[in-house]
């Protein structure tokens, strides 16, 4: 081990704190899933001609090192800058030092700096470093995997409080889950209930172990009557977990889709997954338009669980909302009980799963009718307001699905503009097998609806456009990030323009 | 010398417009060179100490990390104490002046909190525990009105014996106590106000039944007390246009983004002279029977004929101070003024006078009372 050496390695090391941060802020942006950081540098390394050879460079000069020690230096410069387009600071989500992080920091950074002094007592520092510094991600998720036992010991407590918050208050739980559509559910049977209940719903995005637990503890105040909790999942088991401590006597599920199916696999076991959440329950709400829930309900009918079916399309529903153009017809156990203005911006669905819910909890079908005339929207879902310079500007950017782009789209047709029409997106994500073709459908819909669609980034740039070209009086732009697309909205569009922005990707995606 | 706190937040619906009101009143202290200690009330009952600084958002998920835990200990001399950690100091009490109370609906307005700080000997703006008890119960501050000779609409108590409104329908139902804005059902008679009482759980404290007048138009006034009782201008609330009914809902009232300084309104409003005048004499009168102190707002029903005194609010959204535009009374020295109040005119006075131990001496023995 001589001075070079020694100096060399901490340069790396140095370049490699670089890579560390961009890794560890993966890691924190996909909620420490096992593998995350390390999927994630594939796919990016991956991802253009620039960075593939990048990649290839930094592990040749990495294994040069071994002959010429000051080559490694290189190395690590090349995985400190690329790869390419994927910062370190992040546009959507910078690092959030939470205790969580912070431990992950530590351990993964200390681990490196340990391999390396390994290395350079070996006496083959330089390449130690280098390859230590390549091999971040790796380091990063064999961290959090040592971490992640102790992270579920630490939560423990949390979770002892907010069973015994559950015990002591006794309220009524509604668990809503599904794999599009919660948030706007939950809002919606917040709105209907709470005239006559003294309601809670969990916060917005509470939706895990950790979330619920929160939201318990620090939302649930006594005399609170109804508690809505949104249950959310990527697989199976985590439902199962959350019912054990926090059961629900209403259960709902809102729609089988193929949303994070890169992680479920198969839209069964997403089905599976969320089935789940009917186990305690005495009740449970399902919108049975989705095919998959018409079967579950019917497999349910012998048990002693008791069903209620609601939907949109299907006449034998107990709660039917049915669009009849501009108008809902809101039948009740096949007797109509309103007709109202469609309210804009919200899925019939989602508003007959939480009527479904009300009529359970015992709320009068009168005053329910009145209620849902009422209903305000849910924020970026698709909400509009009209920008100061006079144009119509569609809000879609939270969490897009397929059902609720096509709604979306929907919209901005029937919009009243006199001039064009734009849909900006970055497409649709973690629908694993079918994200090519649900996204080439998206394209397609969206150039027959839009004078022009601009593709933001490059994740499903192919698929967008490949479907956007059936259709040849669309115009068709692309952009790398969402700020451009905006600039070009506000020089480019005017008063009587609409424009429709769908989705929104975090920036780790590229 | 302490400081001055403002204290916002609480157990009721109204928890988050008490925040952006405490927020707003912090700001003001701050810039005028007096930043105030903040204290917020979560929504499980407990006290903790946070940035003034803050905004909103930072309440959204909870109290904000950086927020220390305090406790509130109701004796002679307590007050706030900050908790000691066994790696810090020990717990430190919390020197205080004069508290601001920005705290809306629940306990924060119907006397518990000033019960509390009344025992704890701790000074604040507002009402009294007896202003803010009668302020929060419909019936009862109707009553006193209707008993003063103020105009009011005839109002009942809901229950379920009960055979006859004396008035006629349709009728409108409240929950007895609590805000304006929750729980609120507007009937046709009154078997369905009796299906209501045990289908609306908001009405399981109490309700009030009264006649539903859509033609009569809601008016608000502020009244403030020092230096000496004082009116605002008077305001037309409007509806939001999602037509959520003919009453102002939580909605039409708080979600502008900054509470009540926001909703649309008629300011000053269109109202004849002598019906202004009316108005302002009604609000005087209204201030002297219900004991009013600090900032409180009236709230009115008139049409072109006739007028009505309906609720008061003892702790007004954002402190009324959007109402005091002519004469124009800046926020600032609206705060400075409820500060003043706070300490020149105290809340309460204890004292055990007449327990001079005469009963003790001349009692027998407990058993031989219990025999």
């Amino acid at each position: 081990m001589n001075l070079v050496d020694v100096a060399i390695s901490i340069l790396c090391l140095g370049a490699g704190s670089f890579a560390w941060l961009r890794w560890l802020r993966v890691a924190q942006r996909e909620h420490y899933l096992p593998g995350a950081a390390t999927q994630f540098a594939l796919r990016w390394w991956n991802d253009r001609p620039a960075n593939q050879m990048l990649g290839i460079l930094a592990v040749c000069t990495a294994i040069a090192s071994f002959w010429l020690p000051v080559v490694g230096i290189l190395a690590a410069a090349i995985v400190a800058i690329g790869p390419l387009g994927l910062g370190v600071r992040g546009r959507t989500s910078p690092l959030n030092w939470t205790r969580r992080l912070r431990t992950l920091a530590i351990l993964s950074g200390v681990a490196s700096v340990v391999l390396v002094i390994i290395a350079l007592l070996l006496g083959i520092g330089p390449l130690g470093a280098a390859i230590v510094v390549l091999l971040i991600p790796i380091i990063v998720d064999a961290a959090d995997a040592i971490l992640r036992p102790l992270e579920k010991r630490a939560s423990e407590h949390f979770i002892e409080s907010a069973t015994d918050r559950i015990l002591r208050i006794q309220p009524d739980i509604v668990g809503i889950t599904g794999s599009y559509g919660k948030t706007s559910t939950k809002e919606h049977l917040t709105a209907l209930l709470s005239g006559d209940r003294a309601v809670v719903p969990s916060p917005r995005s509470f939706n895990n172990r950790a979330g619920l637990a929160r939201a318990i503890n620090e939302h649930l105040s006594e005399g609170t009557e109804i508690f809505i909790a949104e249950m959310g999942t990527y697989g199976k088991g985590e439902i199962q977990e959350l019912v054990s401590w926090c059961p629900p006597e209403i259960a709902v599920i809102t729609a089988i889709g193929p949303v994070h199916l890169e992680r479920f696999g198969s839209l069964d076991v997403t089905l599976s997954a969320k089935a789940e959440i009917l186990a305690p329950a005495s009740v449970a709400v399902l919108n049975v338009d989705d095919e998959r829930l018409a079967e579950l309900a019917g497999r349910l009918d012998a048990t002693s669980t008791r069903i209620v079916r609601v939907g949109s399309h299907s006449r034998e529903a107990d709660v039917v909302v049915a669009v009849q153009g501009s108008e809902w017809n809101i039948e009740i156990a096949g007797e109509t009980i309103g007709i109202i203005q469609a309210p804009r911006g919200l899925q019939p669905t989602n508003v007959a799963c939480a009527l479904g819910v009300a009529l359970a909890l015992g709320v009068d079908r009168r005053v329910l009718s009145q209620r849902v005339a009422t209903l305000p929207s849910v924020e970026h879902r698709l909400t509009s307001t009209v920008a100061p310079s006079g144009v119509l500007v569609l809000d879609d950017t939270f969490n897009s699905n397929p059902a609720g782009a096509a709604a979306a789209l929907e919209a901005l047709e029937h919009a009243p503009i006199t001039g064009r029409r734009v849909v900006v997106t970055p497409g649709m994500i973690e629908l694993g097998h079918l994200q090519r073709s649900e996204n080439q459908k998206l394209g397609s819909r969206a150039a027959a609806v839009a004078d022009v669609l601009i593709i933001v980034g490059r994740t499903n740039a192919r698929s967008l456009g490949l479907g956007a070209h059936e259709h040849s009086s669309c115009e068709i732009r692309r952009v790398r990030t969402r700020e451009e697309a905006v600039a070009w909205v506000r020089t480019s569009l005017g008063d009587g323009d609409g424009v429709l922005y769908e989705n929104d990707l975090p920036d780790h995606y590229s | 010398m302490g400081e001055l706190a403002v204290l916002f937040g609480g157990p009721s619906p109204e928890h988050d417009v008490s925040i952006l009101t405490g927020l707003q009143a912090a700001r003001e202290l701050a810039s005028s060179g007096k930043p105030p200690l903040c204290i917020y009330w979560t929504k499980m009952g407990s006290f903790v100490l946070v940035d003034g600084a803050l905004e909103a958002s930072a309440f959204l998920e909870g109290p904000p990390s950086s927020a220390t835990p305090l406790v509130l200990s109701v004796e002679e001399g307590g007050g706030f104490q900050s908790e000691g950690s066994s790696r810090r100091k020990a717990s430190q009490r919390l020197a205080i002046d004069a508290v601001i109370l920005a705290t809306h609906g629940g306990p924060g307005e119907d006397g518990t909190l000033q019960a509390a700080l009344d025992l704890a000997g701790l000074p604040y703006s507002g009402p009294t525990v007896a202003g803010a008890a009668l302020g929060m119960d419909k019936l009862a501050f109707g009553a006193v009105i209707m008993s003063a000779g103020i105009p009011s609409l005839p109002r009942v108590a809901l229950m379920k014996d009960l055979v006859a409104v004396p008035f006629e329908g349709p009728y409108i139902v409240k929950p007895r106590f609590g805000g304006s804005s929750i729980g609120i059902d507007v009937v046709a008679d009154l078997e369905v106000a009796k299906a209501r009482l045990t289908a609306n759980t908001h009405l399981a404290n109490g309700a009030v039944i009264e006649p539903y007048r859509p033609d009569l138009s809601d008016y608000q006034v502020a009244v403030r007390t020092y230096p000496s009782r004082q009116l605002s201008a008077i305001e037309r609330p409007l509806r939001s246009g999602a037509g959520s009914g003919e009453i102002l809902g939580y909605a039409d009232k708080y979600v502008g983004g900054e509470g009540m300084a926001s909703a649309p309104r008629e300011l000053p409003a269109l109202v004849s002279e002598s019906r202004a005048k009316e108005m302002l004499a009604l609000a005087d009168r209204v201030a002297e029977v219900a004991g009013v102190r600090g900032v409180a707002r009236i709230d009115y029903l008139a049409n072109d004929d006739e007028l009505y005194v309906n609720e008061i609010n003892t702790i007004p959204g954002s402190l009324g101070r959007y109402l005091f535009i002519d004469p124009m009374v800046p926020f600032g020295e609206l705060l400075s003024d409820l500060i003043t109040e706070a300490t020149s005119s105290p809340t309460h006075r204890y004292s055990a006078a007449g327990a001079d131990g005469l009963v003790l001496r001349g009692a027998a023995s407990i058993a031989a009372k219990l025999a």
